[in-house]
């Protein structure tokens, strides 16, 4: 019997998915549970198995194909076996060179917004064959005037070249896309501020050498200063709730679970899986919590599950060597923590000089959602855990 | 070639036309033994006698009448009106007679005669006499404007308007009389209806006449300092109107730039600026811009007198602004 492979709907707020990349090609055989393409959805790389065993009869959708959800984009069956009638939902691939284009355009006719240009502006685009709705005008009131025009050819050329002159070209797509999307969106939208502080790390070094072999015997993953650091912000986020928040356009919602999404560099880009429920966890429970969401990110095979509904992001830039960092908020969260590495430095305690562990700390927020004294008094409870890690027993 | 003022390019060429036409009449207020306000008769009385240099009472209606049935018999007339505020006088002699007789008689009726006056501020005159007017007459079919911007054009222009057989409204500006140009020896004669580009630019067309091309001239000047080069458009004469340089320029620079002293409301800068956006709609990349004179009385003050009449700051304003650059 032949079997219609639909978009799959992979979260709640799934509503489209692109097909990045079949597995299989038209005609060759697939047997059910092997892998048949790979789906891209807003938030992750979804490998997708086959349901069925049979012969890939029909693809109907091109690899970069954006299809909704439940849309049939494949038919698999056994061979001279007479296939399903299926009508094609009309999408398009775009070639990246139109896509903005086209975009525009769109955009212009459904607004029915009437674009404001000075009359040799308007000569000056269609001569040039630019569309004056992409443009944004820099005379009163927006007006679009010659000077926009001549910069936007200019523009086209300029890119022209540096893309030919360019030795390797990289296509933005995949996850690249939706860090430049979604980064692009937090540090436009998003009201950053930043506040550092520097911390004493002796304790919480000290507390790994102590429970390390604990954890081990227990868990068996090794301990590390990031394990002991979601704890701790864990626990500070359970007592400064408004840190542990969403911002949603005219109300902020505050969150009952504290979900510690963990930033895990990839080869390809960045990904955030998430320790749900970190405040409740053990130190043992949370080290084997990140390894196994660490070997998944490496393998591509993180679910949504995996990577979606964190309420704070944590982001450890200490290993690679970095002293300090800003971090972009991770949205609709309400802050992101950057840690840079420990180093010894002399410290001046009571008239004395002193050689500690020290690290840098920044918290980026949203300041729609928070100002900077609640923010300051988080980041220092913060520092008292760190400093003290047998609060968290209290 | 001798560098001469505007006020002596005039007497030379009402001398030499004088000499040339035997019957040409010279008529108006003080212009006999006085020599003129501005002296532009001086010595007249003496070399041609008072037959054909009449000196008459102060009625500027007297002085057009008489010139308008002289002209009309064949006798070409220069008619000095002191000031055109006092055309107010004349109004009707102006209006209804001159600019209509060749038109009401078929062409039966020529009228070889031109008005000299003279206007503008910038001396303390006070609101009657610093008027600048020729938007009155430029919506007066029948008349033609000519209005010179230095003593070169002057002669050349004035030769020019004596020789016709219409009407002309010559009109002077009282801060150009001691300018100086340089003026060849022999004879020459500028055609009506032909405007001069008195500084080339690609960026702005600014288009005056008479002494805003000095102003406008100056805040060029200060443009190019910017970056900004301005194309300065000496038109020379309101009637005939020559559109094609403007035109030409506008498609050019994509900007216009309307220089005016008479003041804005109703001035030949709505006329230009319509015409322009007519004819060269698809190539302006901003409004057509008009510097005036506020639509005050001239204040007698010079403060307020300079408040009112267009500064070289004014144009230079204007300039930015349909350069975006403000």
């Amino acid at each position: 019997m032949a079997t219609t492979i639909i978009m799959p709907k992979l979260g709640l707020t799934m509503t489209e998915g692109t097909i990045e990349k079949w597995l299989k090609k038209e005609g060759e055989r697939v047997e059910k549970g092997e892998p048949l393409l790979k789906i891209l959805t807003e938030k992750i790389n979804f490998q997708y198995e086959s349901p069925a065993s049979g012969i890939l009869r029909k693809v109907l959708y091109k690899e970069g194909a954006v299809v909704p959800v439940t849309t049939p984009i494949a038919i698999i069956a056994e061979e001279g076996e007479a296939l399903p009638e299926i009508e094609l939902v009309k999408t398009q691939t775009p070639s990246p060179e139109q896509a903005p284009a086209a975009a525009a355009r769109t955009e212009a006719k459904t607004t029915g917004k009437r674009v404001f240009a000075s009359p040799a502006a308007k000569k000056a685009a269609e001569e040039k064959g630019i569309d004056l709705s992409s443009l944004q005008g820099s005379g009163p009131e927006g007006r679009i005037v010659l000077a926009d025009v001549a910069g936007a050819a200019g523009k086209a050329t300029v890119a022209e070249t540096k893309l030919k002159a360019a030795e390797k070209v990289i296509p933005l797509t995949g996850i690249r896309k939706i860090i430049a999307q979604r980064m692009t969106e937090s540090f436009r939208d998003v009201p950053h501020f930043y506040l550092s502080v520097e911390v004493d790390m002796s304790a919480v070094l000290n507390l790994r050498e102590k429970v390390k072999d604990e954890v081990e015997k227990r868990a068996k993953v090794k301990l590390t200063v990031t394990d002991i650091l979601v704890k701790i912000v864990a626990s500070a986020l359970k007592n400064n709730p408004i840190m542990n928040s969403r911002f949603a356009g005219d109300r902020i919602h505050l969150l009952d679970e504290v979900n510690m999404g963990v930033a895990i560099a990839l080869e390809d880009g960045l990904i955030v899986p998430v320790v749900r429920r970190a405040d409740q966890k053990t130190l043992a429970e949370i080290a084997s919590n990140i390894r196994n969401l660490t070997k998944k990110a490496k393998r591509g095979k993180l679910s949504l599950e995996d990577v979606t509904g964190g309420t704070f992001t944590l982001s450890n830039m200490g290993m690679l060597g970095i002293d300090m960092m800003s971090p972009i908020i991770n949205p609709p969260e309400c802050s992101i923590l950057g840690v840079g590495r420990t180093i010894e430095k002399p410290v001046v305690e009571k008239g004395e000089i002193k050689i500690k562990p020290l690290a840098w700390l920044t918290l980026s927020s949203d300041h729609r959602i928070v100002d900077g004294a609640a923010a300051g008094f988080f980041l220092n409870r913060i520092r008292e855990l760190i400093e003290n890690p047998s609060c968290l027993l209290v | 070639m001798s560098e001469i003022t505007f006020v002596d390019a005039l007497r030379i060429t009402i001398k030499e036309e004088m000499e040339r036409d035997p019957s040409l009449l010279l008529i108006g207020e003080d212009i006999g033994r006085y020599g003129g306000i501005f002296g532009v008769t001086k010595g007249m009385l003496d070399e041609f006698g008072p037959q054909r240099v009449r000196s008459t009472p102060i009625s500027e209606s007297a002085i057009i009448g008489s010139a308008l049935g002289a002209a009309m018999t064949g006798i070409r007339t220069v008619a000095e009106l002191m000031y055109i505020d006092f055309s107010g006088v004349a109004m009707d002699q102006i209006i209804n007679q001159v600019a209509k007789m060749t038109y009401m008689s078929g062409g039966a009726a020529k009228v070889p005669m031109v008005i000299r006056t003279q206007e503008g501020g910038g001396r303390g005159n006070a609101a009657q006499h610093s008027q600048c007017l020729e938007g009155l007459f430029l919506h007066i079919p029948g008349l033609k404007i000519v209005m010179p911007s230095n003593a070169y054009d002057a002669k050349g222009l004035l030769k020019t308007a004596i020789r016709d057989d219409n009407p002309v409204l010559f009109i002077e500006h009282k801060l150009l009389y001691a300018a100086k140009s340089a003026i060849p020896d022999e004879e020459y004669l500028i055609p009506l209806g032909q405007a001069d580009v008195k500084r080339k630019g690609k960026d702005v067309t600014i288009v005056t006449i008479s002494y805003m091309v000095t102003v406008a001239l100056q805040a060029a000047a200060r443009l190019a300092q910017e970056g900004i080069e301005a194309e300065v458009i000496d038109l020379r004469t309101l009637v005939p109107l020559d559109m094609e340089t403007v035109l030409k320029s506008v498609r050019n620079t994509n900007r216009a730039v309307i220089v005016h002293e008479e003041c804005r409301t109703g001035g030949f800068g709505a006329e230009i600026a319509a015409q322009i956006q007519e004819e060269a709609f698809d190539f302006l990349d901003a409004p057509v811009a008009r510097v005036g004179a506020k639509d005050v009385p001239i204040p007698y003050t010079e403060p307020l007198e300079r408040a009112v009449i267009p500064q070289e700051d004014d144009i230079v304003k204007a300039v930015r602004k349909v350069l975006y650059r403000s």
